[in-house]
């Protein structure tokens, strides 16, 4: 058996989240994939493999909560750390009664998506 | 009768009663000068019955139409007129060839003898018809003088038709004479009143000879200039003195310029006013008065009083300067306003840099502490946290050129990287509002000449309105295309189409007035100021439905002098000003 790092995507069409975020993960001791759209994510051979998603809420196209649901619906149970530049509280309610671990607002601090990560996967 | 059996001496007395008789006859006509028909008949009725000793006669005339019978007094046992006409129409008919020549009936209780007489050749005129109970009438000389009196009878009755005629012609014209007359008067008292008119009338008008002398100026004028009529008719130039000296050159080359093409003039003058001596404005304009064959009979002209328009006139060019200035208040109102719209955006913007260089920056502590420590790994999020900072600064620096205020400027615009610019400033706002944005900018795009910041901000402002027209769609995709092309008449055009609720043709007029919105909390400033903005670079900005859902906003400038295009500042772009350092 081999043991391999547990699996985050990162979900987010800003260039420097998708730069930065996977060597913080690294740094955490997952391993990490970045995708710039919903879409691209769904698309790809990481959604089973994919023990948290860390997701923008605000995308072109797919939108965040509509990813959200679009796993609900395939019977995806990953738990979902939200991040987003946009400060609305509205909709960090929203997204948690959906059933999100966490909703970050840019610019997050490390300790902060070190303490979702836990939550997420603890809840696992 | 039978005269071979007379006596001589009784023929002779018979023949010189005769002869008395036609005497009277001819006699007739000049007691019937000048009289009606119905006398002539009456005379003549008269004179048959007393010269003939008739008991009856009668007389019927065509034209007029008169009958009448009349009874010798003697006879009281006669039938009455009326009844002796109707009963010597019935034998004395319309055609004179069946009439009898005598005829004897009973008329009363006596014997009578009737004998008509033409009047007229064929009858035309009328009849006379004779009747006597004496046996032996009527003899050879009774219808002589019957004869002659129905001729002269006839003469005379044709004599007065024709009189009656020629007094109905006569007063006919007299009529017309009449009427003629008083058409004639009122003409000439409307002419009258006209010559008056253009004396009264508020405005100086005057007429010119062709060759430029005058020949007439009203009150008007005359009481203006104080000039008299004989002074203005001295000289084709002598109206010019009241002139203002500065301006009497150019008033004297338009006017002869007018009056040898034969087109008249028109000139703005100031005019020395007697009351005061002051010098006002003036419109002093001629038009020809052609005949048929187009030659110039003479120039009609009016010269108005313009000083007050004038005077409004330059108010107005103040008014203009001023509503410049509150223009360009306006702009940066609107530039305020778009700020307050994006607020929201703007912390989008700087978030994203930021989140970036705390994590790069954390990740590149972690990095440093672990044991063998990554050096590597570090240098790149220190690479990365630098970059991050940079494009911070400089969403910071975009948006404080946007907003600040600032007079326009001239220079060198790049369209497509001025659009990039903005788009970059709304990517927030694009992805929240989950609109798919397509850029099909021209490679070659030239340079406009322009106020870069102005420019922008129209941009700004045609990408915010299809934001919002685009926040309510639901049931389809958000599209945006921005497109930049050249135009033809060397211009440049950049085009904004959205898939929004589009607008109504009914309000399109009315897009871009001032204030007119239609959102619930705008102001309405935006698509008047940006029309004014490509308007003052010279071009054009306009906006029409789509054939499908949503509309499409488009501006249009012209390029700049110089040959440089979008390909250059690419090329710029490329070799990048700063190396990513080891």
């Amino acid at each position: 058996m081999t043991i391999t790092r547990s699996l985050v995507s990162v979900v987010d069409d800003d260039e420097s989240v998708r730069e930065s975020l996977p060597d913080l993960l690294r740094e955490f001791g997952y391993a990490a994939r970045t995708f710039s759209s919903a879409e691209e994510f769904l698309g790809s051979d990481c959604v089973d493999q994919t023990r948290c998603l860390m997701l923008d809420i605000g995308m072109p196209g797919m939108t965040g909560p509509d990813l959200q649901r679009e796993l609900k619906l395939r019977g995806q149970q990953i738990p979902i750390v939200f991040i987003t530049a946009h400060k609305d509280e509205a909709i960090r309610t929203r997204v948690l009664e959906e059933g999100a671990v966490e909703c970050l607002f840019k610019p997050f601090s490390d300790t902060a998506v070190l303490e979702a990560l836990n939550t997420a996967l603890q809840v696992n | 009768m039978d005269f071979q059996h007379e006596a001589p001496v009784d023929e002779i007395k018979r023949l010189r009663r005769c002869l008395n008789d036609l005497v009277s006859v001819l006699a007739l006509p000049a007691m019937w000068s000048g009289r009606e028909p119905a006398q002539i008949i009456d005379r003549l009725l008269d004179s048959l019955l007393g010269m003939l000793q008739l008991d009856l006669v009668y007389v019927r005339v065509n034209n007029p139409a008169i009958e009448v019978a009349r009874v010798a007094p003697s006879q009281d046992r006669m039938p009455r007129p009326e009844q002796l006409c109707q009963a010597i129409k019935q034998w004395c008919g319309p055609d004179p060839q069946k009439w009898p020549p005598l005829l004897r009936t009973s008329l009363g209780d006596r014997d009578i003898s009737m004998v008509p007489s033409r009047i007229g050749l064929h009858a035309e005129i009328g009849v006379i018809v004779a009747g006597t109970a004496r046996a032996d009438f009527p003899i050879q000389t009774e219808l002589l003088l019957l004869s002659v009196a129905a001729n002269e009878a006839g003469i005379a009755l044709q004599g007065a038709r024709l009189l009656s005629e020629q007094k109905r012609v006569a007063s006919e014209l007299d009529r017309r004479v009449a009427q003629r007359t008083s058409e004639l008067a009122q003409a000439n008292e409307a002419l009258h009143l006209q010559a008056a008119l253009l004396q009264k009338v508020p405005v100086a008008a005057w007429t010119v000879n062709p060759d430029g002398t005058p020949a007439f100026v009203n009150q008007s004028w005359l009481e203006y200039t104080g000039q008299t009529l004989e002074f203005v008719q001295s000289s084709p130039e002598a109206w010019m003195t009241g002139i203002h000296p500065e301006d009497r050159e150019e008033a004297a080359r338009r006017f002869w310029d007018g009056i040898h093409t034969g087109q008249g003039f028109t000139m703005e003058v100031r005019f020395r006013r007697l009351h005061d001596g002051e010098y006002r404005w003036h419109l002093n304009r001629a038009v020809p008065l052609r005949d048929e064959e187009g030659k110039v009979l003479r120039f009609v002209g009016t010269c108005t009083d313009i000083e007050d328009v004038k005077r409004s006139q330059e108010n107005w060019k103040r008014a203009q300067e001023e509503l410049r200035n509150t223009q360009a208040e306006l702009a940066h109102m609107t530039r305020v306003m778009t700020m307050g719209e994006l607020t929201a955006s703007i912390a989008h913007e700087i978030n994203q840099p930021l989140s970036g260089i705390i994590t790069n920056a954390s990740t590149c502590l972690r990095m440093l502490a672990a044991d063998p420590p990554n050096v590597d790994g570090a240098r790149e999020t220190a690479r990365r946290t630098i970059r991050d900072g940079n494009r911070a600064s400089d969403v910071i620096t975009r948006l404080r050129a946007l907003f600040s205020k600032k007079d326009a400027s001239t220079e060198s615009v790049d369209l497509n990287e001025a659009t990039r610019e903005v788009i970059a400033l709304s990517s927030s706002k694009l992805q929240k509002n989950k609109v798919i944005l397509g850029l099909e900018l021209a490679d070659d795009l030239p340079f406009v000449t322009g106020d870069r910041v102005q420019l922008q901000q129209v941009i700004l402002n045609l990408l915010v309105n299809a934001f919002d027209a685009m926040s309510t769609v639901d049931g389809r995709p958000r599209k945006l295309l921005i497109k930049t092309e050249q135009d033809e008449g060397d211009r440049v055009r950049l085009t904004m189409k959205d898939t929004g609720v589009g607008f109504d043709p009914e309000t399109a007029g009315r897009l871009f007035d001032a204030f007119y919105t239609t959102k619930d909390d705008g102001m309405g400033v935006g698509l008047s100021v940006s029309r004014s903005i490509i308007e003052s670079h010279h071009g054009r900005l306009w906006a029409a439905q789509n054939d499908g859902p949503g509309a499409t906003f488009a501006f249009s400038v012209p390029r700049g002098p110089t040959a440089a295009t979008s390909a250059d500042s690419i090329r710029a772009m490329q070799n990048p000003q700063w190396t990513e350092g080891a």
